[in-house]
């Protein structure tokens, strides 16, 4: 059974993202070094922190007639929205609040990086800056119904949207592997909505950093952090939606929970680098023709076998 | 003020450098990112990122305004440095760090939007719109609007005007192409040369350094010329790989890049060259992401006077990188050759031809290839050609070696 | 339903209220938008409050891409320069003015008129399946001709809005392999 946790959940759930956000990018300082040949040490995965301050320090960036006010509320969404969705995303057995539309709730939280990004782009009125930001509703337009798909299957596979009946309805099966497609699509989704690695189309280096392109200071800290908070709630979620949960032998449902978060999120960073920028003009296509007709299929399959049980 | 004291060392431990090569400046460049490499300090893409900017290769006056307009875009605290040689890199990097440490750096003196340029990605991402009469209507913030104008597709939309160049991350420093933008459509490339604006042309170009020291005469080795060539097209690669954005491959080609230029035996090379190829070549996304990206048949590039690698390419940009990783790999097999280099062997962007260095004619090609392609091709397309910018400042002064 | 409850559902319809008033306000499509946003989310609260929860946060889900997706448009097909400059959403004041002053009094009225009927029972535990049930049972052909209509309608005005046909793209004799577009995209064709 998932129970809402007490109140000393509502602080110790972002701490356990932040933590996660920081492992993650630890991992990829690991392994940038070593495509650098840059020996692989504790210092070198740390290093990256050392951002957080040097963001900090940093003179605040005025722009000619900038649109201050879509500007910031652009780049405290993308963050904020990251540690609400992972509200309702189970440690163990316990979340935060396990809302009866828990699913729903995580995809309406990370649409809300749509609105962010987009305005993160308009904000400082600059060329490149809102090229990125449209350049993330192109991406928006293809991931997010494919994304939506694998969603659905999962919960008609349990038949319930409450994330923690999703992770029990999967006891002796994990829904990874019997809808492999869905489990996928889901994962390219979290680094399509965490606009890194491939999906890193809206900052690309083709067009100066794009969104990012003109920040500095907090709310380059506020925009970078949104990312890997977001990759690594994705990584939490998958493992309730598509891994079972906190189920396993021998260990406590947190610790397998933990794991099996650091796993997804392991899998997340390798792939980062290792595969060039998507574009979208080539990713739509393949998105609407391909992925979608794809995930649709992948979402009967749960309701047939849920029809016929 | 032991806290800020304490922040700008954290700042100074890891800044973001903003590497400004000009033409000519190939040497200190690759010594640079070397440098920046192994020690893991970020090249940053924009000023806003950056705290330290670090001028490298010979001044050129003609692009000081430029450089100086990409400083007031830097946020403080921030710190500057000129190295014209390779051996000059290093003390002013160290020079830079000691700078951001010490508080009075951190003045509010220069806003970071010093000129009223509103787009202070690297300078000439100029995305005013076209001047047009509005009858005296307040602009906002005195912004010109953008005019609008036929399209591709039959549409009336706002042409937007950006500027590639001359300083951007991963581009060839120089050369300017203004574009014409309607949606994401490129309408009108220009080219903007930098001429002689640039002074006395420079050196030899360092790439082709081989070639021309052949032609007065003096003896080359074959392997000498063959690891010039292959660091030189590893460097573009890595340059292309960047500007698509896989960060894993473009840091490996420039490893494999540094290794040559530091002598590394071919043995000990070619196992990680030949992976690199293999990875790169026979990509699957990478080819799914730029086929049919800027085709230029081989007839075409000769008419335009380009040889060397873009015209055997035959075709579009995979056609391109896979013509430089197969003469990578074949020329990391002749590193230990030592007959002198014959007459008919090309440089790693072709032969001169008519007096004038091969870049200079690919550059030429680039408008024509540009328009019609989107933004998102137009770098791709840029850095698959990848013109050099030594070559281009040299073309002033004209070529010495043999046609 | 608590005091809480009352009061949050009172702060969402205020806000909500406030943020349609900036929308006749604000002089950028840009801000337009986004406080039309904001409003629709206030709405979506005040469903929620009001024990709907699907039906809450489904509407701030659909609400955010609707309008980035309308940003995107409002901007490229202002009459002015791409909307950027500054002007007013207010256009024939009197009429508009009669016309919503007319809905609002009719919809009041209406409130007030209609007999609602008295509470029977308590609400459904689960209000998620209960909607599902109004729109998936007995409607369930209205929303499955529905989802066509609106698809067809979707790729109907593509089609018309679209000046290349399938002549232009494969030939006269459609034999034209690949395709002769601009750009191509990311299947092949």
């Amino acid at each position: 059974m998932t129970e809402t946790a007490s109140w000393w959940s509502l602080p110790a759930a972002p701490a356990l993202l932040l933590t996660g956000a920081v492992l993650a990018v630890a991992g990829d300082a690991l392994l940038a070094a070593r495509d650098a040949g840059r020996p692989r040490t504790v210092a070198a995965a740390v290093r990256p922190l050392l951002e957080v301050v040097r963001l900090l320090a940093a003179q605040p960036r005025r722009m000619p007639a900038p649109d201050r006010l879509l500007w910031r509320s652009g780049v405290v969404t993308v963050p904020v929205a990251a540690v609400l969705s992972v509200l309702v995303v189970p440690f163990g057995h316990r979340a935060v609040a396990d809302l009866s539309v828990g699913v729903v709730w995580f995809n309406a939280m990370e649409v809300l990086t749509w609105a962010g990004l987009w305005l993160a782009g308009w904000g400082p009125n600059a060329a490149f800056s809102l090229i990125g930001g449209y350049r993330f509703v192109a991406q928006g337009l293809a991931y997010e119904l494919p994304l939506m798909f694998a969603l659905i299957s999962a919960a008609t596979g349990a038949q319930s949207l409450r994330v923690g009946e999703i992770a029990e309805a999967q006891q002796g099966l994990w829904f990874a592997v019997w809808m492999p497609v869905a489990f996928v699509v889901y994962l390219a989704g979290v680094l399509a909505f965490s606009f890194l690695g491939p999906f890193g189309y809206p900052v690309g280096r083709d067009i100066a950093s794009g969104v990012l392109g003109e920040t500095s200071g907090v709310d380059r800290l506020l925009l970078q952090a949104g990312r890997w908070l977001w990759l690594t709630s994705g990584a939490a979620m998958a493992v309730p939606l598509f891994l079972g949960g906190g189920a396993g032998p021998g260990l406590p449902a947190w610790a397998w929970s933990a794991l099996k978060t650091l796993l997804v999120l392991a899998l997340l960073v390798w792939v980062l680098r290792r595969l060039p920028v998507l574009r979208a003009d080539r990713y739509v296509e393949l998105a609407w023709v391909v992925l979608v007709p794809l995930s649709i299929l992948q979402a009967l399959v749960p309701a047939l076998v849920v029809l016929n049980r | 003020m032991d806290l800020t004291a304490g922040a700008l060392r954290a700042v100074a431990a890891r800044p973001h450098v903003l590497l400004v090569a000009t033409p000519g400046g190939t040497a200190a460049r690759l010594a640079a990112e070397r440098r920046l490499r192994l020690d893991d300090l970020p090249l940053a893409r924009t000023p806003a990122e950056a705290d330290i900017l670090l001028v490298a290769g010979p001044d050129r006056p003609g692009l000081r305004p430029a450089v100086d307009r990409l400083w007031q875009h830097l946020p403080a605290p921030r710190a500057r440095a000129h190295a014209a040689t390779p051996d000059a890199i290093g003390p002013a990097l160290e020079r830079c760090r000691t700078d951001l440490t010490r508080p009075s750096r951190v003045d509010a003196g220069h806003s970071s939007d010093g000129d009223g340029n509103g787009n202070g990605n690297h300078e000439g991402h100029k995305g005013h719109g076209d001047h047009h009469d509005h009858g005296g209507m307040e602009m906002p913030a005195g912004l010109p609007m953008a005019g609008t104008g036929p399209d591709r597709d039959g549409l009336e939309l706002d042409q937007l005007h950006i500027a590639l160049g001359p300083f951007l991350i991963d581009w060839p420093t120089g050369p300017t192409v203004r574009l014409t933008l309607q949606g994401d459509v490129i309408q009108r490339a220009e080219l903007e040369e930098p001429g002689e604006q640039l002074g006395d042309g420079g050196d030899v170009p360092f790439w082709a350094e081989p070639w021309a020291r052949a032609a007065e005469g003096e003896r080359i080795g074959i392997g000498q010329a063959a690891r010039r060539r292959a660091a030189a097209q590893l460097d573009s690669l890595g340059r292309l790989l960047a500007v698509a954005g896989w960060a894993g491959e473009a840091t490996t080609a420039r490893r494999l890049r540094d290794d040559l230029l530091d002598g590394a035996p071919g043995a000990a090379l070619r196992p990680g060259v030949r992976r690199f190829a293999r990875r790169v070549g026979r990509s699957r996304t990478l080819y799914w992401l730029t086929r049919g990206l800027g085709p230029l048949a081989g007839s075409r590039a000769r008419a335009a006077g380009v040889g060397g690698p873009a015209a055997r390419a035959d075709g579009d940009v995979p056609a391109r990188y896979r013509t430089w990783l197969a003469d990578v790999v074949r020329d990391v097999d002749r590193l230990a050759e030592t007959a002198p280099l014959p007459a008919d062997e090309e440089g790693p962007r072709g032969r001169p031809a008519g007096g004038e260095w091969p870049s200079a004619a690919l550059a030429r090609l680039l408008p024509d290839l540009l328009e019609g392609a989107e933004l998102a091709a137009a770098r791709l397309i840029v850095a698959s050609l990848d013109p050099d910018p030594d070559e281009l400042a040299a073309a002033a002064r004209g070529v010495t070696a043999r046609d | 339903m608590d005091t809480v409850q009352l009061a949050v559902l009172a702060a969402l319809g205020v806000l909500a209220l406030a943020g349609g008033v900036l929308v006749f306000t604000c002089n950028s499509m840009a801000r337009v938008t986004f406080a039309l946003l904001g409003s629709l989310c206030c709405v979506g609260g005040v469903v929620t409050v009001l024990g709907l929860p699907y039906l809450g946060v489904v509407i701030v889900l659909m609400m955010v891409m609707e309008m980035v997706v309308m940003a995107v448009f409002m901007i490229a097909y202002m009459m002015n320069p791409a909307g950027l400059m500054p002007m007013s959403m207010l256009h024939n004041k009197r009429g508009s003015l009669a016309v919503s002053g007319a809905v609002f009094v009719a919809l009041v009225t209406a409130v007030f008129v209609t007999p609602w009927p008295a509470k029977v029972g308590e609400p459904p535990s689960d209000t998620t399946f209960q909607v599902g049930k109004a729109l998936m049972g007995e409607q369930m052909l209205t929303m499955v001709v529905l989802g066509f209509v609106l698809l067809a309608t979707m790729v109907g005005a593509t089609v018309l809005a679209t000046h290349r046909g399938r002549y232009d793209r494969f030939g006269d004799d459609l034999d034209q392999r690949p395709a002769r577009d601009p750009v191509r995209g990311g299947v092949g064709r």
